[in-house]
């Protein structure tokens, strides 16, 4: 168990600290269970923790971990990230100015207050979510059922006042369905959940039999689906893809340490690099009234998070920063710097990243469709410090005439986000989040993506 | 207790608590790292960690916990609930463990890192970077030095204990001039010594000098089918892409897998061979004991096209009642072909040298479609110019089947070895 109030602690460790510190003990709990075709291939429960320590000295870092939680390794962490501080400062002679101070006091714990359920109870589960598809959908070639659970707990103090304990737990189901065409296998998958430990998000099973007969139907509509045509085509992105598109291909170009990488994005500032109708921002904690999918009120350099408002009706505002990044660019620190394990240094990272709702409706931006697509899933993704973007689509319907048509079969959506952004015409006036993500960029990390529906014109991909 | 000792009690938690068969394995790693950002030193790390792995049968059900604590009490928990969450698992006759095999000890590279070598190696890097390509900004550059123990115990009498040493190095780098901004590249290698400079090792300084020329990129304005050259970067994604999606646990046992039938069958053009090397002397990274617990063995996956076996688990083999591999794949070494990398581009009348494939995970079926990045167009045997937003699609068994030629060229990573590929049939699109 690692210490929730390590404030208590502070008088003690501070006296080890010889430079500016961040002391973190973190807890990672993982749940894995994999049913695949009715087989139970995982069925695992992974537990990590330990204490970490990172210094700064006039622009070098040090970093210390390890996994045994007690005073005496956490003085040991300090002093050999303390010493590596030293050595790099020793070698490098930045002479960098110190870093902005911090004293933020938080609790923020999403724990559940219900009764936990046993790993058999949720094994139970989630084999009656597979049985329900056996049953009934028995021509399906394949199927597999994931269940993945979360919780990622810390507590961080620094050397300048901050202290603050988070839990933040998340609960997605995966589930893929496969069928065949002519010999050849068509798949599906949705990932369903999000914010909260298992009891807080499901009771029963049949809550997601109509999850699995949607993606059934989209199965076999893909199942008979044509090719997409390749080129420049108008397009709707539904809310996943949006929100993907947000996050891979403008919010990356804007961490500001890929800034200071050569990304494209750092001759933006100030100019305009979307449609007006376009305002992107990176949320710590809350939208629109209501918690995000990953929310963050203190960083783990003891920030408080606020939201980074990257682009104001087309206009590129903001980087989102961490304390030294913050310095560089003399703006101030916005609260995305976390760390994955107890074991990584924080980085910038995004929190929960999307466009705002606008005005249209989701049918009259299809509607204004003659012919283009509907694309409703992303796959995988990635995104070039040239803002240059690629995604999967698994699951698009064609338009035709202001109206939806075939399915098409897998493809891939592509272009530069900020010429693509420019294109936006419509945006629709509701939101969804999706949280099922994990962002890569030297750790993992989980994300929130969110969005209404854009209208755009976007490359396709297609034979 | 010492390392091989909390290996066994974890061993006995297991079997006191009533498994029938039982595995703990302990993995005590430590890193030594340095990084770079944005072209300047920035941190140094250094972190211990213990990795604990529990695997109880009971009843022909399993149950499976990790965790990175190793005093008496945290062992016996974690023991104690992998049994109840074996108990909580289905019935499933496949379960199993690796059977007794005679006791070993591998030791590969230095038990310790050389902290002034490692920081002078990567200054050189990053001065030489700056001095050769003045417009290159290293985002990213991480070295770490990795000493891992692990001790692998099971209730068969299987007893192997690792002791491993490895250098490894990653750049991640963007060319800039003004506002013109290339895509970002990427390369690494693994060494047991870090006995050259570091734009010496595999493709990292090819890569680079590329980086520099992509500031001006042309744009294919049309659609053809082509050839495509594969260089070796590329390579390793489309094998892990291959192996990933026709030859592992889960396409054989759902079924999805278009290869499940074809065991020494033609799966790829019968210039292509493909090994699992994990202990070969060429391979800087071995691993030398599989995660069922077996002793890892080399292997050949394709043999002049023809498919010799799949990457399957001990449970993957169980359950499809065919033969476990006897490693667990990666550190892939593919056959030089007979012809030279120039002679390769001669050969090809219009097609795309392939640097980076920024591409969706392909499907079931092998269908890829993907941005080909840091890539260049091909012409009447001539590199004309980098491209820019250049989309290529095809299938990944089509991909190994048209091979037209294999480099008597490979570039050695450390822990692969791999060619460039010439291959056909590739949709190439333009803006």
């Amino acid at each position: 168990m690692i210490v929730k109030d390590l404030s208590s602690c502070s008088n003690y460790y501070s006296q080890f600290f010889k430079e500016y510190t961040e002391l973190r003990m973190q807890e990672n709990r993982e749940i894995n269970i994999a049913y695949v075709k009715g087989n139970l291939m995982r069925n695992e429960i992974n537990a990590t923790s330990g204490v970490s320590a990172r210094v700064y000295k006039s622009g070098s870092w040090g970093f210390s971990s390890n996994p045994d939680l007690n005073p005496d390794t956490a003085k040991s962490v300090i002093k050999s990230a303390t010493d590596n501080a030293l050595y790099l400062d020793s070698r490098v002679k930045k002479s960098e100015k110190p870093l902005p101070d911090d004293k933020t006091l938080a609790e923020n714990d999403f724990a559940t207050r219900n009764i936990r359920r046993s790993q058999k109870e949720l094994v139970d589960f989630a084999k009656e979510l597979d049985t329900y598809i056996d049953n009934k959908y028995p021509s399906l070639t394949s199927r597999i059922v994931v269940l993945r659970c979360l919780d990622m707990e810390k507590s961080v103090i620094t050397s300048s006042g901050s202290s603050f304990f988070s839990m933040i737990p998340r609960t997605n189901f995966i589930i893929r369905l496969s069928t065949e065409k002519d010999g050849h296998p068509v798949e599906l998958y949705d990932v369903t959940g999000g914010l909260g430990q298992f009891e807080d998000l499901y009771n029963s099973a049949s809550e997601l039999y109509q999850k699995v007969d949607k993606i059934y139907e989209h199965l076999m509509n893909k199942r008979e689906g044509v090719f997409s045509n390749a080129g420049v085509r108008p397009c709707v992105l539904d809310a996943a893809l949006a929100g993907i598109l947000a996050h891979e291909a403008i919010g990356h170009t804007t961490e500001a340490d890929l800034v200071l990488g050569g990304s494209v994005a750092g001759d933006y500032m100030g100019k305009e690099v979307a449609s007006d109708l376009v305002t992107l921002v990176d949320f710590a904690h809350t939208a629109m009234g209501g918690t995000c999918p990953v929310p963050v009120y203190v960083d783990d350099e003891g920030i408080k998070a606020e939201d980074a408002v990257i682009i104001e009706k087309g206009v590129l505002k903001c980087f989102m920063h961490n304390k030294e990044s913050a310095n560089h660019f003399d703006a101030k620190p916005t609260g995305n710097a976390r760390a994955y394990q107890f074991s990584d240094e924080p980085l910038i990272r995004m929190r929960n990243t999307a466009i705002l709702p606008g005005e249209s409706h989701l049918e009259e931006m299809i509607a204004s469709i003659e012919d283009g697509y509907y694309l409703m899933k992303p796959g995988n993704g990635q995104a070039d410090s040239t803002s240059e973007f690629m995604f999967g689509v698994p699951l698009g319907y064609e338009i035709k005439n202001g109206k939806l048509g075939k399915a098409i079969k897998d493809t891939t959506i592509s272009g530069v986000a900020f010429d693509m952004l420019k294109t936006v015409t419509m945006v629709s006036d509701d939101m969804s989040w999706s949280n099922g993500g994990m962002c890569g960029k030297k750790q993992p990390i989980p994300v929130g993506l969110g969005g209404p529906a854009i209208k755009c014109k976007v490359n396709v991909g297609g034979r | 207790m010492n390392n091989r000792e909390i290996a066994r009690y974890g061993l006995s938690c297991l079997i006191k608590a009533g498994a029938d068969k039982a595995q703990c394995v302990l993995a005590k790693s430590e890193k030594r790292e340095l990084n770079v950002e944005a072209g300047k030193f920035s941190l140094i790390r250094t972190t211990y960690d213990s990795n604990m792995n529990y695997k109880a049968i009971k009843d022909n059900r399993e149950g499976i916990t990790r965790s990175n604590k190793t005093d008496k009490d945290c062992i016996e928990q974690a023991a104690a609930d992998a049994l109840e969450i074996a108990t909580s698992s289905q019935f499933d006759n496949a379960y199993d463990i690796a059977e007794k095999q005679e006791s070993k000890k591998f030791y590969s590279g230095s038990k310790e890192p050389d902290i002034d070598r490692m920081f002078n190696r990567l200054q050189t890097f990053v001065e030489s970077v700056k001095e050769k390509y003045p417009k290159t900004i290293l985002e990213l550059a991480i070295l770490d030095f990795t000493h891992l123990n692990s001790y692998f115990m099971n209730s068969n009498g299987v007893d192997f204990t690792t002791s491993k040493g490895i250098y490894n190095f990653i750049a991640m780098f963007t060319s800039k001039d003004e506002e013109r901004t290339s895509s970002f590249n990427y390369s690494g290698f693994s060494t047991r010594e870090l006995e050259k400079e570091f734009l010496d090792y595999g493709t990292i300084n090819l890569l680079l000098k590329q980086s520099s020329e992509q500031l001006e990129l042309n744009t294919i304005n049309e659609k053809f089918t082509g050839d495509i050259i594969i260089t070796p970067d590329s390579l390793a994604e489309f094998i892990d892409y291959f192996t990933g999606i026709f030859l592992r646990d889960v396409p054989i046992i759902s079924g999805t897998s278009v290869f499940k039938d074809k065991l020494n069958e033609q799966v790829a053009d019968s210039g292509f061979t493909l090994y699992s090397r994990p202990i070969s002397g060429e391979i800087a990274d071995n691993y030398f004991v599989t995660p069922d617990g077996f002793e890892a063995k080399d292997s050949t996956i394709i043999e002049k096209g023809v498919l010799k076996s799949f990457l399957l688990s001990l449970y993957g083999a169980n359950k499809t009642v065919r033969e476990r591999a006897v490693n667990s794949g990666n550190v892939y070494v593919v056959d030089p072909g007979d012809q030279s990398f120039d002679d390769m581009v001669k050969s090809v009348k219009r097609g795309l040298l392939l640097c980076r494939f920024s591409g969706g995970y392909p499907n079931d079926n092998g269908d890829f479609s993907g941005v080909a990045k840091n890539s260049y167009y091909i012409e009447d045997g001539e590199i004309k110019y980098p491209t820019n937003e250049t989309m290529i699609s095809g299938n990944l068994t089509e991909l190994f089947m048209n091979i037209k030629s294999i480099s008597k060229e490979r570039v050695n990573y450390g822990d692969k070895i791999l060619p460039w590929l010439l291959t056909s049939g590739i949709t190439i699109s333009g803006k």
